[in-house]
């Protein structure tokens, strides 16, 4: 049997607010294997963004071990853990999160910059945002000049730039209407295809249904 | 190779450009204070040594007691019970000074005098027709040759507007006598002697002449001793206090020459320097105070895009140092600008509040826009640490969900 790529370990995660402790994940135990399509479905407050923030690296879990790409990911230094957000993990947000200051090309080409610290002249980041099919000649426009459905091909051609194992997207056809939303869907599924391993959060039950597998989060519980 | 995180600085200053400036005008400011200011102290003391060390081959001896007021100002009376360098004492200074150095016995007092119904006062000196000119430059006119003869700084001539052969009426309205003097030549300008004998604003009258007005005679106010060779000056002075000082209790003369009074001056003049320093020093904390202000303002405004900077791999070390950029371009503008300002504002307040630019350049002067220019930039870093460190620690999850 082969490893998973993500394993979570008896994962909780427990914030503590002055109303008295949260608990966001309550002993949660997953693995998403290499190359697997999976949504996560639940409702507000049922521990998706929670999830989704231990899967990249954002946080570590208050109680049990995640293991991703085979490294326990609460004993990595914090320099370790910038590193694997950067190589391991491209992350795909239902608000674009583009760099304002950065023109489409340059938010592309950022990652390889943050890899390799120098500019890139392989013409990398050109060919990835060309593969998710945009306009190249929208290259040199800043975010606030593209449309939602550009700026998510945007976003996604700058997940894919380091070319990561794991994509995370955090509902990424939440501010596109259902057109541009499917496109995007197909981009994903064409990319899970190649070999990317896809983890999806989403409230439309539509979307989900391009997953291999659904996982069902309610109160910090995987209850399907 | 173009860094990105120095481009998104720049971008970032562009964007709020406005809100940079401001800021760096502040640095620009300060920049402007300190380097003026420094300036300006370096070019006082440069033009007071300058001035002093002319008179550096001259020993000054004057009496140890101190004169109350002057002799001839009211009535010719008291100038018996003035004190000064008596005729012994005088005689013990030539022969200690030898015989290469020149001896110059000086008369002074203050006095009223009426130039074309105008009444003024000045001090007079008198001096030996012979001895003027080992020491004092006769700009026009000739060296006083007649009894009522006179010579007049420059400062003097021109306030008056006097030409050769002009007459001056001595002492006041109520006087019994009020002797005639005719100039017959002007000096050239002395400026602020280190033998303090200021003839720019002063008569000197021939030392009979100042005698027979005055009386006093053979009490001299102070004597002027040019040696030949300055190195010797120490030892002629030793030789002289061992002469006439032999009480060293209480010392009959007091001697000075231009090195100790040019320490005594310049120490006073760098402690005003340093002060007017700790002026233009308050405009840089202001300054950097500002700066502070913007930085943390485009932290405050970047939270977001700091959390997509941290969120998608970018270092902590990264994320500083793009701020820190931010701090620096605003420092080096500031800066900048702040050096060419000094240039031209240094240039414009030494010349209008000392009258000459030739020590501006000089390295000791000069060198205060650079300095300057470095306290700009390392107080606008300085004002970027904070900011860049708390930019570059926040937590990226709650830094991307900020709005």
């Amino acid at each position: 049997m082969t490893t998973p790529l993500i394993r979570f370990a008896d994962v909780s995660k427990v914030y503590h607010l002055e109303s008295g402790d949260f608990t966001a994940l309550d002993h949660i135990s997953l693995e998403i294997m290499d190359n697997e399509f999976v949504a996560i479905m639940g409702p507000s407050g049922s521990g998706k963004s929670t999830m989704m923030n231990q899967l990249g690296i954002l946080d570590v879990p208050t109680a049990g071990e995640l293991f991703i790409a085979e490294r326990n990911v609460a004993s990595l230094t914090a320099l370790e853990r910038t590193h694997m957000r950067r190589d391991t993990i491209g992350y795909i947000f239902q608000k674009f999160y583009l760099i304002p200051l950065l023109s489409a090309y340059e938010n592309v080409e950022y990652p390889l910059i943050l890899k390799y610290k120098k500019r890139d002249e392989s013409g990398k980041a050109a060919d990835v945002l060309k593969s998710v099919g945009f306009d190249e000649a929208m290259s040199a426009h800043r975010p606030n000049q593209l449309s939602g459905g550009q700026q998510q091909r945007v976003a996604i051609a700058r997940a894919l730039v380091n070319d990561p194992k794991i994509l995370l997207c955090d509902e990424p056809t939440g501010n596109l209407d259902r057109k541009t939303g499917f496109q995007i869907m197909d981009i994903l599924c064409g990319l899970h295809r190649e070999g990317k391993t896809v983890i999806l959060v989403t409230h439309d039950p539509k979307i989900a249904e391009y997953a291999d597998r659904i996982i069902t989060l309610e109160d910090g519980r995987i209850t399907a | 190779m173009k860094d990105i995180f120095f481009d998104l600085s720049v971008r970032s200053v562009r964007l709020n450009f406005m809100r940079s400036l401001l800021a760096s005008i502040g640095i620009v400011i300060g920049v402007v204070a300190i380097s003026s200011m420094g300036m300006l102290g370096t070019n006082m003391q440069l033009q007071v040594k300058d001035q002093l060390s002319s008179g550096a081959d001259t020993i000054v001896i004057t009496a140890d007691a101190v004169r109350m007021g002057p002799p001839g100002s009211s009535s010719t009376t008291s100038t018996s019970a003035a004190t000064g360098i008596t005729k012994t004492q005088l005689n013990k200074i030539k022969l200690a000074a030898g015989p290469s150095s020149t001896l110059v016995p000086i008369y002074s007092t203050s006095t009223q005098f009426t130039l074309a119904s105008v009444p003024g006062r000045s001090t007079v000196y008198g001096i030996n027709p012979d001895d003027i000119t080992k020491f004092l430059t006769i700009a026009n006119g000739t060296n006083i040759g007649g009894v009522n003869d006179a010579l007049v700084g420059s400062t003097f001539a021109t306030n008056f507007n006097l030409k050769i052969g002009n007459r001056i009426r001595i002492g006041k309205d109520t006087d019994a006598s009020r002797p005639v003097l005719r100039i017959v030549g002007i000096l050239a300008p002395r400026g602020m002697s280190s033998d303090n004998v200021n003839t720019d604003n002063a008569i000197i009258v021939s030392d009979d002449w100042y005698t027979n007005q005055y009386g006093g005679k053979d009490i001299y106010r102070q004597v002027n001793v040019i040696v030949k060779n300055i190195d010797t000056i120490p030892d002629i002075e030793s030789v002289i206090d061992a002469k006439l000082n032999t009480n060293k209790k209480s010392p009959e003369v007091r001697i000075s020459d231009a090195s100790s009074r040019l320490s005594s001056i310049t120490s006073s003049l760098s402690s005003i320097t340093t002060f007017i320093l700790a002026i233009g020093g308050i405009s840089l904390l202001v300054a950097a105070t500002s700066i502070f202000n913007v930085m943390m303002m485009s932290v405050n405004e970047r939270i977001q895009e700091i959390g997509i900077l941290l969120s998608i791999g970018t270092e902590k070390g990264e994320v500083r140092r793009m701020f820190l950029y931010e701090a620096v371009i605003l420092g080096i503008l500031g800066a900048g600008v702040g050096g060419i300002g000094s240039l031209i504002i240094g240039y414009s307040v030494v010349s209008y509040m000392i009258g000459t630019t030739k020590y501006f350049f000089l390295p000791a002067s000069f060198m205060y826009i650079p300095i300057g220019m470095v306290i700009g930039l390392v107080v606008c870093i300085l004002s970027g640490l904070y900011p860049a460190w708390k930019a570059s620690n926040m937590d990226p999850i709650d830094a991307l969900r900020a709005e």
